[in-house]
C-alpha cells in the first residue's frame, strides 16, 4: 500500500468528514487509530525527533485542556439529567455529552493534520502543491517563508541585543516595553525590505517572474490518483453521502 | 558570443526632484572586452549597471532619462524595456542575496538559473557540472549554499550567471567581501572570460580592475571623468585622488606587476597599464 | 506582485509566526500574529495580504497549531480589509489608524465567531476558553458567548497591531517603499499647482 502525499492528503480529509459528521463514539476510535497510526504506519512517522516531541507536546495539553473544558461545561451548563455529584458539584448530562463531542472533533481535526505534517517534510508539500498547479511565485513565497523562519529568530535576537545596549527600555515597565517594540520591529523591517530589494532584483536578472513558463521545480509528469487516494476519497463520499441521507430522513 | 555595449549621452534622474544619478553619460565598450568602471559611493556606478541590465526603468517608472543605450544589435532609448537576461548577466554586490534561498544544493541553486529558461534538466544538469568544475566549487556540488565561505559564495553566484552563457557580464563591486585568496582566484575566473564575453566591473577601489581591464572609466557624482586605456589612468591617478583612493597605489601596483602570483596575461595588462611594456 | 514584493511577503510570513518571540522577551501580553499580514496590506496590497495571511496561518498549522488552518476565512478578511482601508488613506493619520483597527478587530470577532462556535464548539484550547463558558455560563448562546469573548480581545489587540505598523511605517525611506507598490498608501496626496 503506497501512502504518498495524494494519500495522505485523502486521509485527511477522511477524518475531518469523519470529525463533522459521525458521533463521538465513532470519532474517539478514529482518533486512537489516527493517533497509533505515528507508530504504526511508516508513512506517518515523523520525519525528525523535533516533529515527535512536538505531536507528543501537543497532545498531552490538548487532552488536559479538553479533559477540564468538559468538566467545566459538564457543570456549568445546566440541562438533562443530573449523571452524578462530587463533592457537592453536579455534572449535568447535556454539558457532558456537549463538551466529549466537542472533544472527540477538535482532536480528531488536530491529530489527523497533525499526522500529515510531523510525517511529511514542508518543502516537499510545498513542491507536491506546485505539481498539483500552485503559481511558482506562491511556491518561492512559501519556500522563501522556511529561509527567513530559520534566519529571523537569530535576527530578532541581535536586534533586541542591539536596542537593550543602547538604552531601550526593555526590562521597564510595560508601557516603555512596549514602546519598545516599534525599536526592535523597525530595523527589523527596514533590513527586511533592503534585503528584498536585493532579492527581488536577483530573482528578476536571474529570469524569474520574465518568462511565465518559469517553474521552480523539474515538473513530474501530471500522476494518476492512486488507489489508495482514490479509495480513501470515495470513502469520504460515502460517508458525506450517509450523513446528507441521515440528515434528510431526519426531516 | 560578447556583445559591444554603445552608450551615447545617457542621463538619469531617479525622480523629477533629485539630483541627477548620471549626467551625458557616453561610453563604448568593445565586445569581449573588460572595462573597469571605478568611483565612490554614490557615482552611479549600479545605476548604470542596472540601466545596462533592463531593470532601471521597470523599477523607477517615475524616473527622467535621456540619451540612447546599445546592447549588442539593440538599441534602447533610452531604457531597456525589459530585462536582458539572459544577454546580460548582473552580479549583485552581496552575493548572498544573490542566491534564491530555495534551492538546497549548490548544483540546484545554479539549475535554478536554466529552469527560469525553460532548458530541460538532463541537459542542464551536464553543464551544471562543467561549469562548476571550470570555476573549481565542484567539490562543493552538494553542498547546502548557506553553508559556503564569502569567496564560495561569490563564486556561486558568478555560475549562477554564467551558466546562461550571457554576452555581457556585469560586477557590481565583486570583492567587497572576500579575503586576498578569494580576490586572486576570481581574478583567474574573470580573466578566463576574456573575449567569451563582454565584462563590466564597478569597484570604488583600484586595485581589483586594473590588472584585467582593457578601459578604465572614472564616475563621479553621475559625472564621466575619465575614460581610457589603463596606462593613460595610471599616468594621471593622481588626478583622481579626490575620488578614489590613489595614495600609495602606484606602489602597490607596482608590487602585485612584480608578483609571481599573477597570471602572465593579467601581469601583462597591468606591466601596460603600469607603462612598463 | 513585483519581485521586491515576494521576498518582503516571505519575510512578513516568517514574522507572523515569530513575533512572539519578541513579545515574550518583552514580556508583553500580546499576539500580534496579525502584523506581518497588516504590514503586507499597508506596503504591498490586500490581496497579497490575504496570501501572507492564509499561508501564515497553513504553516502555523503545519508547526503545531493545526486550529489555525480553520480560520484562514479571518485571516482573508483581515487582509482584505486592511488593505482597502491602506488604499483608502487611512494608514496617514494616527486617529484613523486607531479607528482602522478597532473596527478591523470587531469585523475579526464577527468572522471568526462562527467558526469557533460550530465548528470547534467555542473551545480554542486556549485561557480564552473558560471566558466562552463565563458568557455561556449566564445564559448567552454559543454563537453570542464566542463573539463577546472575541470582542474582549480582537479590537484592542488588532488597535496595537494597526498603531505599530503605523509608527514602524511612517519612518521609513520612501525611495525604498516605492519597490513594494504600497508606497502611496503612506504619503501625502501632492498639492496641485499651476504650471
Amino acid at each position: 500500500m503506497r501512502l504518498d502525499i495524494s494519500s495522505k492528503l485523502a486521509l485527511v480529509l477522511l477524518l475531518w468528514v469523519c470529525a463533522f459528521t459521525l458521533e463521538w463514539f465513532v470519532s474517539v476510535p478514529l482518533l486512537v487509530v489516527a493517533a497509533a497510526a505515528r507508530y504504526l504506519v511508516p508513512a506517518f512517522r515523523p520525519q525528525s525527533h523535533r516533529a515527535n516531541r512536538a505531536f507528543n507536546k501537543f497532545l498531552l495539553y490538548s487532552v488536559a485542556i479538553l479533559v477540564l473544558l468538559t468538566a467545566l461545561n459538564a457543570l456549568l451548563m445546566p440541562g438533562g439529567d443530573i449523571l452524578f455529584t462530587l463533592a457537592g458539584l453536579k455534572f449535568h448530562h447535556d454539558g457532558l455529552m456537549f463538551g466529549i463531542r466537542t472533544a472527540a472533533r477538535l482532536l480528531l481535526l488536530s491529530v489527523s493534520i497533525l499526522i500529515f505534517f510531523i510525517s511529511t517534510p514542508l518543502p516537499d508539500f510545498i513542491r507536491f502543491l506546485q505539481q498539483k498547479g500552485l503559481p511558482s511565485q506562491l511556491v518561492l513565497i512559501l519556500l522563501l517563508t522556511l529561509h527567513f523562519l530559520d534566519q529571523l529568530p537569530e535576527r530578532i535576537n541581535r536586534v533586541f541585543v542591539a536596542q537593550e545596549a543602547r538604552g531601550a527600555p526593555v526590562r521597564a515597565g510595560v508601557f516603555s516595553r512596549a514602546k519598545s517594540l516599534v525599536s526592535i520591529l523597525s530595523p527589523l523591517v527596514l533590513s527586511s525590505i533592503v534585503e528584498s530589494i536585493d532579492r527581488g532584483t536577483a530573482l528578476e536578472v536571474r529570469g524569474f517572474l520574465v518568462r511565465p513558463e518559469a517553474s521552480l521545480v523539474r515538473v513530474q509528469a501530471r500522476q494518476k490518483l492512486n488507489p489508495v487516494s482514490l479509495t480513501l476519497l470515495l470513502l469520504t463520499l460515502g460517508v458525506l453521502f450517509l450523513f446528507l441521507l441521515r440528515w434528510l430522513l431526519a426531516f | 558570443m560578447a556583445a559591444r555595449i554603445l552608450i551615447d549621452r545617457f542621463s538619469f534622474r531617479y525622480g523629477p526632484d533629485l539630483p541627477s544619478a548620471l549626467a551625458e553619460v557616453s561610453l563604448d565598450i568593445a565586445p569581449g572586452s573588460c572595462c573597469g568602471i571605478l568611483g565612490p559611493t554614490g557615482a552611479g556606478k549600479t545605476t548604470l549597471l542596472h540601466a545596462l541590465v533592463g531593470i532601471l526603468g521597470r523599477h523607477h517608472p517615475d524616473s527622467i532619462h535621456a540619451g540612447t543605450i546599445r546592447v549588442g544589435e539593440r538599441t534602447f532609448a533610452p531604457l531597456p524595456d525589459e530585462i536582458l537576461f539572459p544577454k546580460v548577466g548582473l552580479v549583485l554586490q552581496d552575493p548572498f542575496v544573490q542566491l534564491s534561498g530555495v534551492r538546497d544544493t549548490v548544483s540546484d541553486e545554479v539549475l535554478f538559473t536554466l529552469e527560469n529558461l525553460g532548458i530541460a534538466s538532463e541537459v542542464a544538469q551536464s553543464r551544471v557540472a562543467a561549469l562548476l568544475r571550470e570555476l573549481g566549487i565542484d567539490h562543493l556540488a552538494s553542498r547546502q549554499p548557506s553553508t559556503l565561505s564569502g569567496g564560495e559564495t561569490q563564486r556561486l553566484a558568478l555560475a549562477t550567471m554564467l551558466i546562461a552563457a550571457p554576452e555581457v557580464l556585469l560586477l557590481d563591486e565583486p570583492t567587497s567581501a572576500l579575503d586576498t585568496s578569494a580576490v586572486e582566484r576570481l581574478r583567474q575566473i574573470i580573466e578566463s572570460l576574456h573575449s567569451r564575453t563582454t565584462v563590466i566591473i564597478t569597484d570604488t577601489q583600484i586595485d581589483f580592475s586594473l590588472p584585467l581591464a582593457d578601459q578604465i572609466v572614472v564616475l563621479d557624482a553621475g559625472n564621466l571623468r575619465f575614460d581610457g586605456k589603463p596606462s593613460d589612468f595610471t599616468s594621471r591617478m593622481n588626478e583622481f585622488g579626490d575620488v578614489l583612493p590613489v595614495r600609495g597605489w602606484r606602489e602597490a601596483l607596482d608590487r602585485l606587476a612584480e608578483s609571481s602570483a599573477m597570471q602572465s596575461h593579467a601581469a601583462d595588462l597591468l606591466g601596460k597599464a603600469l607603462g612598463k611594456t | 506582485m513585483t519581485g521586491a514584493a515576494l521576498p518582503f511577503v516571505a519575510f512578513c510570513i516568517a514574522l507572523n509566526l515569530t513575533v512572539g518571540q519578541v513579545t515574550a522577551a518583552l514580556k508583553i501580553p500580546l499576539y500580534l500574529d496579525s502584523i506581518g499580514t497588516v504590514l503586507v496590506a499597508v506596503l504591498v496590497g490586500p490581496w497579497s495580504a490575504v496570501i501572507a495571511g492564509s499561508f501564515a496561518n497553513l504553516l502555523a498549522a503545519a508547526f503545531g497549531n493545526p486550529s489555525m488552518m480553520f480560520f484562514i476565512p479571518v485571516v482573508v478578511v483581515i487582509g482584505a480589509f486592511t488593505g482597502y482601508l491602506a488604499r483608502a488613506g487611512w494608514f496617514r493619520r494616527w486617529y484613523l489608524v486607531a479607528l482602522g483597527g478597532i473596527l478591523q478587530g470587531i469585523l475579526a470577532a464577527i468572522v471568526s465567531a462562527p467558526i469557533s462556535a460550530y465548528l470547534f464548539g467555542g473551545v480554542m484550547m486556549t485561557g480564552t476558553d473558560f471566558l466562552v463558558l463565563y458568557f455561556r455560563s449566564v445564559g448567552n448562546t454559543l454563537l453570542n458567548s464566542v463573539f463577546y469573548q472575541g470582542l474582549t480581545s480582537d479590537p484592542v489587540d488588532k488597535l496595537i497591531t494597526y498603531l505599530l505598523v503605523f509608527f514602524i511605517t511612517r519612518s521609513l525611506p520612501r525611495r525604498l517603499l516605492s519597490r513594494l507598490r504600497g508606497a502611496s498608501n503612506l504619503k501625502e496626496t501632492p498639492s496641485r499647482h499651476a504650471p
